[in-house]
């Protein structure tokens, strides 16, 4: 086992082995999503595994699926640096910001559609004939909104045959 | 610029959620709404620092994006985020009849696994095609486009009218906005049909491979060059548009490339072919791993990176030549920038979040049976049904009416578990890979392509093709936006605009 080079060890602790990366990180150091997205962005290149050698850490693990470019596990482990700082980061700024971003997005997706509340799914009558629609859920969206406005535009989808 | 020597002055409370990439030396950030900017690196290190000064150029441009917290507008957040998603209340609007699975060319990569023109048994009967347009107008789109694929569709052309006929009938008082496509190679149209398609409003679009040596080379029709009888008969419909006094600009035949490994020294002559063809589009798909050409993949599948290559070339090509005054537009790059450039979602029903698996389009196959997508139904004639989900109803099944019994099984395709799972696989929020994406978006994934070549709906985006062409294209474009070059934006803005082409539409007068 060899250390990798250029990583500064407050962000991780990583060792060469083989065609192996490992990588510690201190147990609360990084959101799970961060240390998952930051670990994800490997897969195409290497074996993924994510374990916990001790209590208080988190071990990530890279084995290239083929030989290794010279050079190259060095190289993974400041990508993996990188990628754990991004990821974190941004969970951050998520995180400062969820409350906005789910008010602004709950405003977007309702409205318009009027669809069946809770209350009305509660008084909901299962034993109804299977072709009865009291809710209106297979109402066509003429019939929903009595307006041809804001129509699809039409599909772009042409398959070659 | 490096985040991990940056990392002790990272700010989590100047911006609003974004994800970023490294792109033709700049870096693009890309925000909730589809709001962009491209930054140098040093413009993303004082964001990143959360220190850039109120006043300067750069917190203005920031602003103005949406991306800097202390100015959050959530009323534009909202309405750009409605718009992107607008589609997301309608319910499927393309409805795919295979009216048959005859064809009489053999082309090297068939994606619809055709059959042999003896096979008459894969015809629709009117029987079916009655049960497949009352399961259509099930559907709660204000739109409904039904497109006619094969096989080849003019094998079956007696089933194309009366689905026209039966259709326009039903729409008397469904109101619907009602359209007809035919995907034909045109090689066994004559003039009686065509006659009849113009007048009856049919849009029709076929494949174009490129030039005549390299189409026949791949699409085979016996005593005959297919090249010859597609390109004879797309000018003779334009020629008939014009004829009607429609702007030939608008309305003329729409034609698709399947790339093969063969085409991609040939971006040029390809290009050319279609712009000799007065065609106004080129949609550079690449070949799918679908019907035969799974099998003849040693033969026309190449590495996705040479694709890139290749689309590069050609849209760089196209670009040339709009800016010399020849419109010709690439739908891929237009699809993009409609929600790149454009704040809008085109509905392209591939490249959305969800896709359209079923709650989008809907494919029927000749004998009833109903897939999520052609797609789907193109892995059922590879013997894989897991995109099957029911059957056109019958008439008279069950106690209620007729009516009810169509709509009931509209209700059940829309809940079937597989449909969900599809949502739930192709919700770009939920994808491991894509919700860290900078192309997120703008982008979208396919789960019947995840399903065939990774044998999963959900898919490993970092290992698949498709991911690796969204992501080549979107590079590409962003580079090209980054450059600062007018002449390209105002290309680029052009492919972003839509014109409806209403001639077409059932409901409205002539
Ligand atoms: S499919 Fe690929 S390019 Fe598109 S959002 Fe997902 S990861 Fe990004
Ligand atoms: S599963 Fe794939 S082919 Fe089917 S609608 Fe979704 S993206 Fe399109």
């Amino acid at each position: 086992m060899s250390p990798a080079a250029e990583v500064p060890p407050d962000v991780l602790r990583a060792t060469v082995s083989g065609r192996t990366l490992s990588a510690i990180v201190a147990e609360g150091a990084y959101p799970l999503a961060a240390l998952y997205g930051a670990a994800y962005v490997f897969l195409d290149r290497c074996w993924v595994l994510l374990d916990r050698p001790s209590p208080a850490e988190v071990r990530v693990s890279l084995t290239y699926k083929t030989e290794p470019p010279e050079g190259a596990l060095d190289a993974l482990a400041g990508e993996l640096a990188e990628e754990l700082v991004s990821c974190a980061w941004r969970a951050g700024v998520a995180g400062e910001t969820r409350s906005m971003i789910e008010q602004a997005t709950s405003r977007a997706h309702s409205g318009a559609d009027a669809g069946p509340s809770l209350d009305d799914l509660t008084r909901y009558e299962f034993g109804d004939d299977a072709t009865a629609d009291p809710l209106g859920l297979a109402m066509s969206w003429e019939e929903a909104h009595a307006t041809a406005q804001g129509a699809a535009p039409a599909p772009e989808k042409k398959e070659g045959e | 610029m490096q985040l991990v020597q940056l990392r002790k002055h990272l700010s989590p409370t100047f911006a609003m959620p974004f994800r970023h990439r490294a792109v033709g030396g700049k870096v693009l950030v890309t925000g909730t709404e589809g709001n962009f900017a491209l930054l140098s690196p040093e413009e993303f290190e004082a964001f990143a620092r959360g220190a850039v000064e109120e006043g300067t150029p750069l917190y203005a441009r920031l602003a103005e994006r949406n991306f800097v917290r202390a100015e959050f507008d959530e009323r534009r957040m909202v309405e750009r985020l409605r718009a992107r998603k607008r589609f997301l209340s309608w319910g499927p609007n393309l409805h795919i009849v295979v009216v048959t699975l005859r064809c009489n060319e053999t082309c090297v990569y068939c994606h619809a696994s055709r059959a042999d023109m003896g096979a008459t048994h894969t015809d629709m009967t009117r029987e079916v095609a009655d049960r497949t347009v009352d399961q259509i107008f099930a559907t709660t789109s204000p739109d409904v486009t039904i497109e006619f694929q094969g096989g080849e569709p003019l094998v079956a052309f007696d089933g194309i009218k009366h689905i026209v006929e039966r259709a326009r009938e039903k729409n008397k008082a469904a109101g619907k906005r009602l359209e007809f496509t035919m995907v034909s190679n045109l090689s066994l149209m004559d003039d009686e049909k065509l006659a009849w398609l113009v007048e009856n409003k049919v849009q029709i679009c076929t494949s174009v491979d490129g030039p005549a040596h390299l189409h026949d080379q791949q699409r085979k029709l016996v005593g005959g060059s297919a090249h010859a009888q597609a390109t004879r008969w797309i000018r003779r419909v334009n020629e008939a548009y014009a004829a009607m006094g429609l702007d030939p600009t608008l309305y003329h035949v729409e034609a698709l490339l399947t790339t093969t490994r063969d085409a991609l020294p040939r971006w040029k002559e390809i290009v050319d072919t279609y712009v000799e063809l007065g065609c106004r589009a080129l949609f550079l798909r690449p070949v799918d791993p679908f019907g035969f050409a799974d099998k003849t993949a040693p033969r026309v599948e190449y590495p996705r990176r040479e694709y890139l290559d290749f689309y590069r070339s050609a849209v760089d090509y196209m670009v040339q030549l709009n800016r010399g005054g020849t419109e010709i537009l690439e739908r891929f790059a237009a699809i993009f920038l409609t929600k790149i450039l454009g704040g809008e979602d085109p509905n392209f029903l591939d490249v959305r979040s969800p896709c359209g698996a079923a709650i989008g389009q809907v494919a029927y196959n000749y004998d009833g049976k109903i897939f999520t997508c052609d797609e789907g139904r193109m892995l059922h004639e590879m013997g894989d049904d897991t995109f099957l989900v029911g059957e056109v109803a019958a008439a008279a099944e069950g106690e209620g009416s007729a009516e009810g019994a169509v709509r009931a099984r509209y209700r059940e395709i829309m809940g079937h578990e597989t449909v969900r799972a599809m949502a739930i696989a192709s919700n770009l929020d939920a994808q491991p890979d894509c919700v860290n994406c900078t192309y997120q978006p703008y982008c979208g994934v396919c789960p019947v392509h995840n399903h065939k070549t990774q044998g999963s709906i959900f898919g490993r985006m970092r290992e698949s093709s498709l991911c690796a062409v969204h992501k080549g294209i979107q590079d590409y474009l962003f580079e090209r936006i980054g450059s600062g070059d007018a002449g390209v934006l105002q290309v680029f803005q052009r492919w972003t605009t839509v014109r409806d082409r209403t001639h077409f539409l059932q409901t409205c007068a002539t």
